[in-house]
């Protein structure tokens, strides 16, 4: 019972720690009805010093394409250990994409910044699409995008 | 050598009569020449996106990424791995995902 006791006590105290620093998030992608195939994006962080910092999401899975997701990819070369886990399938046109994180309290009002770079085959790329800062006051102000987003948001 | 002649003979016309209705009914508003190119497309079994006919075959991508054997490398799918340990996540919970 002791043990039992111990063990509770143990994984409540590893497990606490990472509950307090990090936060549920969703970022919402609403695309534009721009008439071609599903578009790409890479979505990642820059730090305050505008070096890349990780990514937190690849939609599409043809890594011939990543070429295309220009800010993405000079940051990375197209390393896929980056994304692993956090690619899924292309947006299509006129599709809302939303992916709900747990991330890191210390991204937010710390100087980090969320691109997305977007790609569509046939198509001009469209690198650092969206570029806003990640702070506590952003996330209820949805910016708009360029040429295939229409809008994005993130929310707590 | 005549008689191998005559069967070669007999055998081509058998094929022209069998092969001429065909032909013909293979598009009623085809010439001739779009017809033969159209009963010799039978024997193309290349999935090639190309044109035909002046319609064009197009490669619709819309969010389906599995319909290609030449993808080469790829990142592990989401749910499938934990995502990268790149101090963005609070912890090992991979992204919910959805599109509308």
């Amino acid at each position: 019972m002791k043990s039992l006791l111990a063990a509770l006590a143990l994984t409540t105290a590893l497990t606490a720690p990472g509950l307090a620093q990090a936060r549920s998030v969703t970022l919402t992608t609403q695309m534009n009805r721009y008439g071609g195939d599903g578009a790409y994006l890479a979505i990642y962080v820059t730090d305050p010093s505008g070096a890349y910092a990780g990514s937190l999401w690849m939609a599409g899975t043809r890594s011939r394409y990543y070429t295309h997701l220009q800010g993405w990819y000079a940051a990375t070369g197209g390393d896929l250990a980056q994304i692993n886990g956090i690619t899924g399938a292309s947006v299509g046109a006129g599709r809302t994409l939303e992916i709900t994180f747990d991330l890191a309290d210390a991204l937010f009002d710390a100087g980090y910044t969320l691109h997305i770079d977007a790609a569509v085959e046939d198509m001009r790329d469209s690198p650092d699409e969206i570029a806003v800062p990640l702070t506590t006051a952003g996330a209820a102000t949805p910016v708009s995008g360029g040429r295939y987003i229409a809008s994005f948001g993130y929310a707590f | 050598m005549k008689k191998t002649l005559a069967l070669l003979v007999a055998s081509t016309a058998l094929t022209a009569v069998l092969a001429l209705p065909a032909l013909a009914s293979s598009g009623e508003h085809l010439t001739l020449r779009e017809r033969v190119a159209h009963w010799f497309s039978f024997f193309d079994d290349d999935d090639h996106d190309e044109h035909r006919y002046g319609e064009r075959r197009r490669h619709h991508d819309d969010d389906d990424d599995d319909d290609d054997d030449h993808r080469g490398p790829a990142a592990a799918p989401v749910g499938t791995v934990a995502p990268p340990a790149n101090g963005l996540f609070g912890n090992g919970t991979p992204p919910r995902v959805q599109v509308n």
